[in-house]
């Protein structure tokens, strides 16, 4: 057993409680903020000598000096003289420390006098409850990180069950920005959590929105590991290696020339799949462009009619020039072009019950929403999505929305977790468990401002993800200014450094004033964690993840700027046929215009062709070659019938 | 030397309730304080020879400054706590405890020295010639209290009368003999590993090992006898900081003679003359200015950090403070 270093005391003005004791330690002593100690009683209860966990919340240091104006006058003011004193003053450590958990635990009494250790690896188990959920054959252990204290290396981990669900779920990052916390800890996490997610609890994949830098950009690329860091994944039993399987998703540029990501390099285009939606897909979600302004209950009306009758459906009224059969932007536009001009012929002020000045506007904001959101909104209606219904485990699938404007950027989040939500539902996604991750929740979800709909999707998944299998992995810089319900819910919290002026608000003051300090001095790949099991905030390393970080990614694999048209179709195309060539392209495309190509380009990409150079050409209108009419015969002067009396 | 008033410690309760047991009819009372002893000899002139030099002048203690080194690696001091806590008819019960201890500085900073715990001591001081039943139960074996008896006939064969003044004086005066002997006991240890110097607050005259050791240096706080003549009273009471008196041999009786001198170690302006003002002891020496002028050095430099908030402080040396606020904690 380990030397004792420390010892509890209490006094009258200072008593210890069952949730509270006090310590005093040497001065040089490892204790610190976060340390985890364990004091044994020396009065058996029930014939069991009590062992009471805890974790030191709070230090104090004097002497005894009574007042410093004694300290100047002993050394006659001059701060040099205090060293040449031959003896330094009685000083003490005095420490207080929260209780993590008392054994036995019940009954549950003030902690006693007794001696004060530093806990080893077992005692951290047993003190924040971890022995519960490692046990062998039930093992729902998912390393966070490593808790450092005085010569112990201990693992802490979460519990998957309060993790991913059924018993709670959820978990969210605060820290500020630029230290690598936030981001780099998701990383380190979804790659323990591919590592010891337990087999028999299904397969679990992850989506990551990557809303803002290369950060997320890179994960299949190996990064730098420190030494240190090998330790610690050696101690975690997390394989330093980047992800095995991740897949990205970033729709078009406005031009749509080129992939709009940082990952838009020739060297890596080969996992990128560009997401493109068209009329059908963006309806859906319509409400999320539109604002309450713009959709008012009239609008709303003929929305809802447009996507009952109109859209995918032969379309006739007595109102218009044709039939209609509305299945791009392009062709709902010309649907309202006649239905106006039908209107207009008429003299009609109203179609159906609907009044021509709802019609106009409808028609203003929903053809708007392909310019709104260019390069992802496509006006022929050609769709390329995540592969929902067919998720695979242990996979990452990141989409890049970080260059989007933030319309684009909605209406990306709310489609795409809607259909996770309706397939999970439907338990038909292809995986068990699916991880969301969603940065800069400030701004997605605000504890004030407008009830946006990707708020109420938020705290949705929020609060009922959960039974879903969906679970919401957020950071934000400030957590105070999160929606209460979608933080409130998140079992898990894990904490970087923090701004001071974020520790200063009210959901802070639970925390000791020195637990805020060191909060306020993390460093990088330091954490605070509050996990269900724990009934203190408890601090850990973990190792800086193994996967390429943005700056370097972005430095080593340079984003490609917008290159001409040929230029682009052939990098599209050479990723399924190697064999085509500049020139080639350049043969193919030169009778046709932009808008015909990147068509052709689009769905040779999504078909993926056995024969890439056939199926590309065969995409373009036939232009028949121009060719000269052949000259009349001319009539031959009929020559007298040999037998005509009166030839001559 | 610490001298506290309070109730009895739990030890002390206990051992009342057994003495309670002997003696029904005490009478148990609160807040019997007694005020540390003070001798019953009137505050006195009493010359002695000087021994450098031909006469008592100032001398500054040569070559100190702020990075003069001290050489004292212990403090050694006595602590006694003192409460008459019954009387019996009139016969007071006094309950002390006295302890003793030798901090170590290793570091700058203090422990208790290993080689010789610190005592503590807890008795009741009785006259057992005003309380007989007693006295028979301690004279065949049979008290297992520890008692220490204050009637005993002093060296003319006088017994104290039974006056309640008269033998709580007796009981402080054997109080202090215990808790003297108790640091000469741990002095003696000390000296005979021949450590480093020992800063031992008080003299050491009163023990001929001390005494004669050159690893004790005793430092008096309190001046009731003043070891000079009318004539260089003015002296002594005139030194000014970092000044000293020539050394001088003090021989009380039946005591051991020893080196003295006075030294100021804090600038008196503006306070009592004795303000800051201490006497060493130390064994006698053939090297006498040498020898005083290193200690001197020694002990100034021992009066920083300020003892503070002790009321004493303008005497008492930090590592003394250290051994009283040891000795509160443990007795």
């Amino acid at each position: 057993m380990s030397e004792a270093l420390g010892r509890v005391v209490a006094t009258e003005r200072k008593p210890n409680t069952p949730h509270e004791f006090h310590f005093w330690t040497a001065i040089d002593s490892p204790v610190g903020i976060g340390t985890i100690v364990r004091v044994d009683g020396a009065q058996p209860i029930d014939g069991q000598i009590p062992h009471i966990y805890g974790i030191v919340v709070e230090g104090f240091s004097y002497t005894d000096l009574q007042s410093p104006m004694h300290d100047v006058l002993g050394h006659d003011g001059l701060p040099t003289t205090a060293g040449y004193a031959p003896s330094e003053r009685a000083e003490i450590r005095l420490y207080t420390a929260a209780v993590l958990r008392q054994i036995p635990e019940e009954p549950l009494q003030p902690v006693p006098m007794g001696q004060v250790f530093l806990a080893d690896e077992a005692d951290v188990q047993v003190a924040l409850r971890m022995d519960s959920y490692l046990r062998e054959g039930a093992n729902t252990g998912i390393p966070v990180g490593v808790y450092r204290a005085g010569g112990t290396d201990a693992v802490i981990y979460l519990d998957a069950d309060f993790l991913l669900g059924p018993e709670a779920a959820h978990l969210n990052i605060t820290g500020v920005s630029g230290l690598a916390t936030k981001t780099s800890a998701v990383e380190w996490l979804l790659s323990s959590l591919f590592t010891h997610f337990p087999e028999e609890k299904g397969s679990i994949a992850a989506v990551a929105f990557n809303v803002k830098g290369p950060d997320l950009c890179y994960l299949d690329q190996p990064g730098k590991v420190e030494e240190s860091d090998d330790v610690l994944y050696e101690k975690l039993r997390v394989e330093p290696k980047p992800f095995d399987h991740v897949e990205y998703f970033a729709p078009y540029t406005a031009k749509g020339l080129t992939l709009n990501t940082f990952r838009n390099n020739e060297e890596l285009l080969d996992k990128v799949t560009p997401l493109t939606w068209g009329l059908r897909e963006v309806l859906q979600f319509a409400e999320v462009l539109l604002n309450k302004d713009d959709v008012d209950a009239k609008a709303d009306a003929l929305i809802d009619f447009i996507k009952e009758n109109v859209i995918d459906k032969e379309f006739s009224d007595p109102v218009l020039t044709k039939k209609h059969r509305v299945q791009s932007f392009s062709d709902l536009d010309a649907w309202f072009r006649d239905v106006l001009q039908g209107m207009e012929k008429r003299d009609g002020e109203s179609w159906r019950t609907h009044h021509v000045a709802t019609i106009r506007k409808v028609r203003n904001r929903l053809s708007n929403i392909s310019t709104r959101c260019a390069g992802l909104v496509t006006d022929s209606g050609e769709v390329s999505d995540l592969p929902f219904g067919s998720f695979s485990d242990r996979t990452v699938y990141v989409v890049d929305v970080a260059n989007l404007e933030e319309d684009a950027q909605d209406l990306i989040f709310a489609r795409i977790v809607s259909k996770l939500r309706e397939h999970l539902e439907r338990r038909d996604l292809g995986v068990k468990h699916l991880v969301v991750f969603v940065d800069e929740l400030n701004k997605y979800a605000p504890g004030d401002g407008a009830d946006t709909y990707v708020r109420k999707m938020l705290l949705d998944i929020a609060e009922r993800g959960r039974y879903l299998g969906l679970v919401l992995f957020s950071a934000q810089q400030f957590r105070s200014q999160v929606h209460r319900r979608v933080v409130g819910n998140s079992g898990t919290a894990l904490f970087g450094r923090m701004d001071a002026d974020e520790l200063s608000t009210p959901g802070y003051a639970v925390l000791s004033p020195a637990t805020r300090t060191k909060l306020a001095t993390l460093e990088k790949g330091q954490l605070m964690i509050r996990h269900p099991h724990f009934t203190q905030p408890i601090f850990v390393r973990f190792p800086r993840p193994s996967v390429m970080q943005g700056r370097e990614g972005a430095e080593r694999y340079p984003q490609a700027s917008e290159i001409s048209m040929d230029a682009a179709v052939l990098r599209t195309l050479r990723q399924l046929d190697p064999t085509i060539t500049l020139s080639w392209v350049q043969e193919t495309t030169a009778l046709y215009n932009d808008e015909e190509i990147v068509r052709a380009r689009n769905a040779t990409l999504l078909a993926r062709p056995d024969n890439v150079k056939a199926y590309f050409t065969a995409q373009f209108r036939k232009i028949v070659p121009a060719q000269t009419p052949a000259r009349p015969m001319a009539a031959s002067i009929k020559s007298a019938p040999e037998n005509d009396p009166y030839g001559f | 030397m610490l001298s506290t008033n309070s109730a009895p410690d739990p030890a002390g309760r206990a051992a009342l309730r057994m003495l309670m047991q002997r003696l029904p009819d005490v009478s148990v009372i609160d807040g019997g304080y007694l005020e540390p002893f003070t001798s019953s000899e009137p505050p006195t002139l009493r010359a002695a020879p000087v021994v450098e030099g031909s006469g008592m002048r100032a001398i500054r203690v040569p070559d100190y400054s702020r990075q003069t080194a001290s050489s004292f690696g212990a403090f050694l001091d006595g602590a006694q706590r003192v409460q008459v806590v019954g009387h019996r008819r009139g016969i007071p019960i006094v309950y002390a405890t006295v302890s003793a201890a030798i901090r170590v500085r290793i570091n700058k900073r203090f422990v208790t020295w290993g080689h010789r715990p610190p005592l503590v001591a807890r008795r009741f001081f009785l006259p057992f010639r005003y309380l007989p039943e007693l006295a028979r139960e301690v004279a065949t074996g049979e008290e297992s209290l520890s008692i220490a008896d204050t009637s005993r006939a002093d060296i003319n064969g006088q017994f104290p009368s039974a006056h309640p003044s008269v033998l709580q004086e007796r009981a402080m005066r054997a109080v202090d003999e215990l808790r003297e002997q108790l640091e000469y006991t741990l002095a003696e240890a000390w000296c005979s590993r021949a450590e480093s110097p020992l800063f031992i607050d008080g003299g050491t005259s009163g023990n001929p090992r001390v005494a004669s050791s050159s690893c004790a240096i005793g430092v008096v706080k309190s001046h009731r006898t003043l070891h000079v003549d009318d004539d260089s009273l003015s002296i002594v009471l005139g030194l000014t900081l970092g000044e000293r008196s020539p050394v001088f041999r003090v021989a009380p009786r039946s005591r051991s003679a020893v080196m003295s001198w006075y030294l100021r170690v804090r600038d008196a302006t503006g306070h009592d003359p004795l303000w800051g003002l201490v006497r060493v002891e130390v064994a006698e020496s053939t090297t006498p200015t040498g020898r005083a002028n290193e200690i001197s050095r020694w002990v100034m430099k021992e009066m920083s950090p300020l003892s503070l908030p002790d009321g004493r402080w303008d005497k008492m040396s930090y590592g003394i403070r250290d051994c009283e606020e040891f000795l509160r904690a443990i007795s």
